[in-house]
């Protein structure tokens, strides 16, 4: 009786808001917690239940297997429009239930946090749990990957069918001993190495025999194959692995457990790339026809990136979003921007904007970020903007920039007046998630006047 | 002279940004000769002089690690140490250096290394962040250290212990108290990150000086690094920026 009571309280609460002309899952969620602590676990789950989770691409595997599973013709509960949080799981469950409390839904989709995989996890017991990857994220919340992925195994049940990135030792190490595991994998790609370099590889010694480890690839982070010349350990196998990565033909290879299909490329970023083998490999451990996971792949895609450009006479436009105070996700940013050809100029404003004036920012995690790619001799200028600008600015020159290119300016919009752009063949605008419409949008708007565009 | 820094397990004891702290030093004196001595390899210190050794931050499973692959020349870092060599262990390292790491969640109680007089207690689903704003000697009273907290575990010790520096603001080795780190001979130890040397550029001079007397030292980048150092230093002096939890409970 109290689950129903829970269930009703919540979506009396979920319409009293749509009434008020507001939607989301979070305060419905957080009634039915604390009306329920339990209630992940009380109600009723379709008869499927999937969980995806990792540091980088859940919310894209989320979406691109719920949208696959709408197409199969089920009837899919998923957070897609809520929180990932404990809460947003409790109200998506009971969303998808009636009144009576009975289950409406075929399967659910279910985009974790990875750091509340204890508040989810032992009442949810998945019957999937994918792993996209675990790398350095907020050093405040998250500490460092390890811990996430002793987070997540001590919460997943036994019986949880894990989905794992075998390029991914950290993400590879979850759960028990009982857990059925499936990899997948990218194969070798063209831009790959043997040795990892950058300020943030967190696998680097043999977890059997502490030895230095070897790599058949590397190509970021801890992300590659690697093996051990001392005892002979390596990284699991993959079932599933993308390869023939062709992004002019939009087209790559999909080996399913060594039936290799040729599918649509949904993305040629390489974050992408692991998305759309995952997704293949849960879709065919879900028994989806291989012929349809194919198709799928022509129909669904990511949802918008992070980054967009536009041509403003001979001029690009880089508009780049970072994930602020995470090293790992300016890296790849950086990376982005400095792979632009020509003469560049950057501007730069990533200081975390809830802590301008009620905090301090810890500015430790620019440090595990690889500045080094804006040290490029064909970018000519960065202005940093903000708070932090000269801790940035330090940043910037402890990586090799030239301290002369480097120029600080207290507001962030004064930036898009200070950079030159003049002859430039890109410039790009680097902003957070967080100063996205403060910061970014002006900026770009500047940018595009300043290069004769029109604005938007 | 030339310096040799050795870094020791820096393929695992590199999180959070904190070997910035040598890179900077490195670029402060582009002489000195940087050893990265490898988990599986004999440490340079073991066999011979070095002028400063550095630990940074661990995971949970790297601090026992660095606690065995340690543990064979424990009688010489002793030596060392309390002989005056600089060492500067940073975050979570100082801990390998106690008497014991207590991680219930994880389920383990290991002895460290026992060269402190210390015991760490980690809370994995208490992790702390913050703040602390210290006077250090090296640096004066007009250039307060400043740093950053973000840690599972909390340490004790003797107040005896002498401190890396007592807290202005912000906790030091645990809640209850605001003695944060750890000095004995040559020793600085300090949960602080930030980089530490890089937030501090008064405090880096004086370790340069420290490190090589003959030589004047010189900061890499030093207006940008002063000019760091000056507005965080104003920042951590607003009273707004500080929070509850940053206080030392009595």
């Amino acid at each position: 009786m109290r689950t129903l009571l829970t269930i009703w309280a919540a979506k009396l609460a979920a319409l009293a808001l749509r009434l008020t002309g507001r939607a989301g899952t979070h305060v419905p969620g957080r009634i039915a917690r604390r009306l329920h602590p339990g209630i992940i676990g009380a109600v009723r789950h379709p008869a499927r239940v999937v969980a995806v989770t990792g540091t980088n691409g859940k919310t894209t595997v989320s979406n691109l297997l719920a949208e696959a599973l709408e197409a199969e013709g089920l009837r899919v509960a998923s957070n897609r429009i809520g929180s990932n949080l404990a809460a947003g799981v409790a109200m998506t469950l009971i969303d998808a239930l009636t009144w009576t409390g009975r289950s409406r839904a075929d399967v659910a989709i279910i985009e974790m946090d990875e750091r509340s995989a204890r508040l989810i996890l032992p009442g949810l017991k998945p019957d999937v749990l994918v792993c996209t990857n675990l790398t350095r994220d907020s050093i405040k919340r998250n500490a460092h990957p390890a811990y996430i992925a002793w987070l997540v195994s001590s919460a997943v049940a036994p019986s949880t069918h894990l989905v794992l990135n075998a390029d991914d030792l950290i993400a590879a190490s979850i759960g028990g001993d009982d857990n059925h595991r499936t990899f997948f994998a990218v194969d070798r790609q063209p831009g790959d190495g043997t040795t990892p370099s950058g300020a943030a590889v967190d696998v680097a010694i043999c977890p059997v025999c502490d030895h230095p480890l070897s790599w058949d690839y590397w190509r970021f982070n801890h992300i590659g194959k690697a093996f051990c010349p001392n005892c002979g350990f390596r990284a699991p196998e993959a079932a599933y692995r993308a390869r023939e990565v062709d992004a002019a033909a939009g087209q790559l290879t999909l080996d399913l457990a060594g039936d290799e299909r040729r599918a649509h490329l949904i993305n040629d970023n390489i974050v992408n790339v692991y998305n759309e083998i995952a997704v293949a490999a849960v879709l065919d451990q879900l028994a989806v026809p291989r012929d349809r996971i194919v198709a799928a792949f022509e129909r669904i895609a990511p949802p918008t990136t992070r980054f967009a450009s536009e041509q403003v006479g001979r001029t690009t436009i880089v508009r780049q979003l970072t994930k602020g105070l995470v090293g790992v996700a300016c890296s790849r940013a950086f990376q982005y921007v400095a792979a632009f050809p020509g003469r560049k100029s950057v501007v730069l404003n990533i200081d975390e904007v809830s802590e301008r004036t009620s905090n301090v920012e810890n500015t430790a995690w620019t440090y595990d970020a690889d500045y080094d790619y804006l040290a490029s001799d064909e970018i000519e200028q960065i202005v940093v903007g903000g708070v932090r600008r000269y801790d940035q600015a330090l940043r910037l020159a402890i990586a090799g920039v030239d301290p002369e290119r480097i120029v600080t300016v207290v507001d962030e919009i004064s930036a898009a007046e200070a950079v030159e752009v003049d002859g430039m063949a890109a410039v790009a605008n680097l902003h957070s998630v967080h100063n996205a419409v403060i910061t970014g949008t002006p900026v770009q708007n500047r940018l595009r006047d300043r290069l004769g565009g029109s604005a938007s | 002279m030339s310096l040799t820094i050795e870094m020791l397990f820096p393929e695992i004891a590199n999180l959070h940004g904190d070997n910035a702290n040598i890179d900077y030093l490195a670029q402060c004196r582009p002489d000195a000769r940087i050893v990265r001595t490898g988990l599986t390899d004999r440490p340079a210190f073991v066999d011979g002089p070095v002028d400063l050794l550095y630990l940074g931050p661990l995971t949970e499973r790297g601090q026992l690690l660095a606690i065995q692959h340690l543990r064979p020349h424990v009688d010489r870092l002793v030596e060392l140490i309390d002989g005056g060599t600089p060492a500067l262990f940073t975050h979570n390292a100082l801990e390998v250096l106690g008497t014991r790491i207590r991680n219930d969640e994880m389920g383990y109680d290991e002895a460290g290394l026992g060269v402190l007089e210390l015991e760490s207690t980690l809370s994995m689903l208490g992790r702390y962040s913050g703040k602390v704003m210290g006077v250090v000697p090296e640096a004066g009273t007009e250039h307060p250290l400043v740093g950053y907290k973000s840690q599972f575990s909390m340490v004790t010790a003797s107040d005896s212990m002498p401190g890396f520096l007592t807290a202005e603001r912000g906790i030091g080795r645990n809640t209850h108290t605001a003695v944060e780190g750890v000095r004995r001979g040559g020793l600085l130890g300090t949960s602080l990150i930030g980089p530490v040397l890089v937030n501090n550029p008064h405090f880096t001079r004086a370790l340069l000086a420290k490190l090589d007397p003959q030589t004047e030292p010189t900061l890499a980048h030093e207006s940008l690094a002063l000019a760091a150092y000056d507005q965080r230093l104003a920042d951590f002096r607003d009273e707004r920026r500080w929070h509850p939890v940053e206080t030392v409970r009595r």
